[in-house]
């Protein structure tokens, strides 16, 4: 935990020293990382595996340029992450009930589902792409992200020694025997799923801003709930350190090793990747080194 | 109301319902025998489409005989997929929900690496190619022969598929494995072999109604995830391992679809799609039947 939050601390004077390429390379990292934090309050805790979560930041993407303009950035920003997490709230009470692959699919197509609804709705309304016209600066949407990933990763740390974490554990080990225990299951799930869609929820109001441009078919982009499912799984998905870990790992690889590469190079390094974790490493690279600490110890 | 009871509308929600089904097939094969569920349906019915519309491309090869040739190959690779990674799965998960929440992000994975295959060596434009497309007319019906002959090869691969489950010696092990694993295996079905074979029927069938849809429909490598859907809406309804459930299912979902989007607007073809999915999964996960086989 300290070791992170030092390295939040370091990040915070770059905007004075560094060029835009750095900038923009740390926004993205900082971007990851909250959002592999918050989805592993969901589907690293409680087990229900979020295939969807791109939809919460699409979401957030949607409400910010609708209302930017109107109030400052904070605002919202806080607003999107309010939205975010009634929509999951208001979903996630029959969507919860659904167990295993079921809800694995179930977030999968909702989040389909609400993509192209909100791409018919725009058509409707004659809108194709809105445009955003004297949006922050990079300086502002730097030390917003920063700070979410911060609080991200503070609250999935607090989540994951806490009370609830255990609860949340026992739903993922055994939901029958939590319940049986006296776990409140229901409240307990409800809570993470709306907890978990936040933080993205705000994240695409920030991204919407700095791309200044949205698109629900890059918005919803399903690939982000893909990016954010192989970052938690490489990294490990049970306390704050995993997605950290996963998120940086991925970031600064893919800026190393293939800038220059097709794109399409990199997801199916990703695809391979995430496979051959869950098959040999499901506990991620921190689940790893863990391991081996435990084996030179002993 | 005439466009409504129209032979035209039937027919086109028969061809369509025809392809569901088969789909719903396949899935169902590999799902309801080792409850693994396969997001990646949809994706091998996509190279199956990029199979036939290649050869037809470059070589003039009919469709009609390159869908075997499809179906060699995505059976092959659903054989690769099961002893390369699927079988030390199976073997080393210690609880179902461990084993199922592992092979989704597994075919998750596998759906990610195919698209992208195929986006890298096609591009991500669709593509399309004109076969039998000439009209006949019975009566005020128009109908291009492309989808009769997909109707045809459909039913046939139905009414295939029925035989060999209800009476070819391995359909029943694959049946009684869906319905009893444990009651399969002390009656000695050789459990390796039945997986494996899943797999194979599994992907060779969304390989060939991926060949037939490349005769009917435009095709990207981003097309599987909306047929993945609807394998997925025809499994549920239908019911595990039931074929007879799957046909209705499937044609239930291509009269929805067809009627759904003549009533409203084709631009909400996927919006209904995927909205029938979420309602199917939150109201009837129990299926048509209200079988008795809880699922949550």
């Amino acid at each position: 935990m300290f070791a992170m939050m030092g390295f939040f601390v370091l990040l915070i004077p770059i905007p004075w020293v560094a060029n835009d390429y750095i900038i923009s390379l740390l926004l993205s990292l900082t971007m990851w990382i909250a959002l592999t934090q918050s989805w592993v309050i969901l589907s690293g805790f409680t087990g229900y595996l979020s295939l969807g979560h791109a939809v919460f930041f699409g979401i957030g993407s949607y409400v910010g340029v609708l209302i930017w303009g109107l109030v400052p950035l904070w605002v919202a920003m806080l607003f999107g992450g309010a939205v975010g997490g009634m929509f999951a709230a208001t979903i996630g009470y029959p969507a919860l009930r659904v167990r295993g692959p079921y809800f694995a699919m179930l977030t999968f197509g909702m989040a389909e589902l609400v993509k192209y609804s909100v791409t018919y709705a725009e058509a409707k309304l004659g809108e194709f792409g809105r445009i955003i016209v004297s949006g922050p600066s990079v300086f502002e949407l730097y030390f917003m992200m920063l700070g979410l990933a911060v609080v991200a990763t503070a609250v999935t740390h607090a989540i994951a020694s806490s009370r609830s974490g255990y609860a949340l554990r026992a739903i993922r080990e055994n939901e029958e025997a939590a319940e049986t225990a006296g776990v409140p299951v229901v409240y307990y799930k409800l809570g993470a799923f709306a907890f978990s869609a936040i933080i993205p929820a705000m994240i695409g109001v920030l991204i919407v801003m700095r791309s200044t441009y949205f698109e629900p078919m890059i918005a919803f982009d399903p690939t982000v709930s893909f990016m954010i499912v192989t970052m938690a799984i490489i990294g490990g998905s049970d306390d704050a350190m995993g997605p950290f870990v996963g998120a940086t790992f991925l970031t600064v690889l893919s800026e190393m090793l293939l800038t220059n590469a097709p794109p399409q190079l990199y997801m199916i390094f990703l695809g391979f990747l995430l496979i051959v974790f869950v098959l040999f490493a499901p506990r991620g690279l921190t689940g790893l080194i863990a391991d081996r600490t435990k084996a030179a110890l002993r | 109301m005439e466009t409504i009871l129209s032979g035209q509308l039937l027919f086109s929600a028969l061809v369509t319902g025809s392809i569901y089904v088969l789909l719903g097939f396949g899935l169902n094969i590999v799902f309801g025998t080792m409850r693994l569920l396969n997001i990646a349906h949809g994706e091998i019915a996509m190279i199956g489409a990029y199979i036939s519309f290649s050869l037809f491309d470059l070589y003039g090869v009919s469709p009609l005989i390159s869908m075997f040739l499809a179906m060699a190959v995505t059976s092959a690779f659903g054989a690769l997929v099961y002893r390369g990674v699927f079988r030390k799965l199976i073997a080393d998960s210690p609880t179902l929900a461990r084993l199922e929440g592992n092979s989704l992000l597994i075919f998750l994975g596998l759906s990610i690496i195919l698209q992208n295959c195929t986006s890298f060596f096609f591009s991500a434009s669709p593509r399309a190619y004109r076969y039998l497309d000439d009209i006949w007319r019975i009566g005020n019906v128009a109908i291009t022969y492309n989808r009769l002959v997909v109707l045809v090869v459909a039913i046939g691969l139905c009414a295939a598929a029925a035989l060999f489950l209800t009476r070819h010696i391995y359909g029943l092990a694959i049946k009684a494995y869906i319905q009893n694993p444990q009651a399969a295996m002390v009656m000695g079905i050789n459990i390796d072999r039945i997986q494996l074979l899943s797999f194979c029927i599994g992907f060779a069938s969304a390989g060939i109604t991926g060949a037939l849809l490349s005769m009917l429909e435009q095709i990207s490598p981003f097309m599987g995830f909306s047929y993945t859907i609807a394998a997925f809406v025809v499994v549920i309804l239908g019911g595990l391992g039931n074929l007879v459930g799957g046909m209705m299912a499937g044609f239930l979902l291509g009269v929805l679809e067809t009627y759904g989007v003549a009533l409203t607007s084709p631009n909400l073809q996927l919006v209904l799609i995927y909205g029938v999915f979420v309602l199917v999964l939150i109201f009837q996960p129990q299926g048509l039947t209200g079988g008795r086989r809880a699922i949550r």
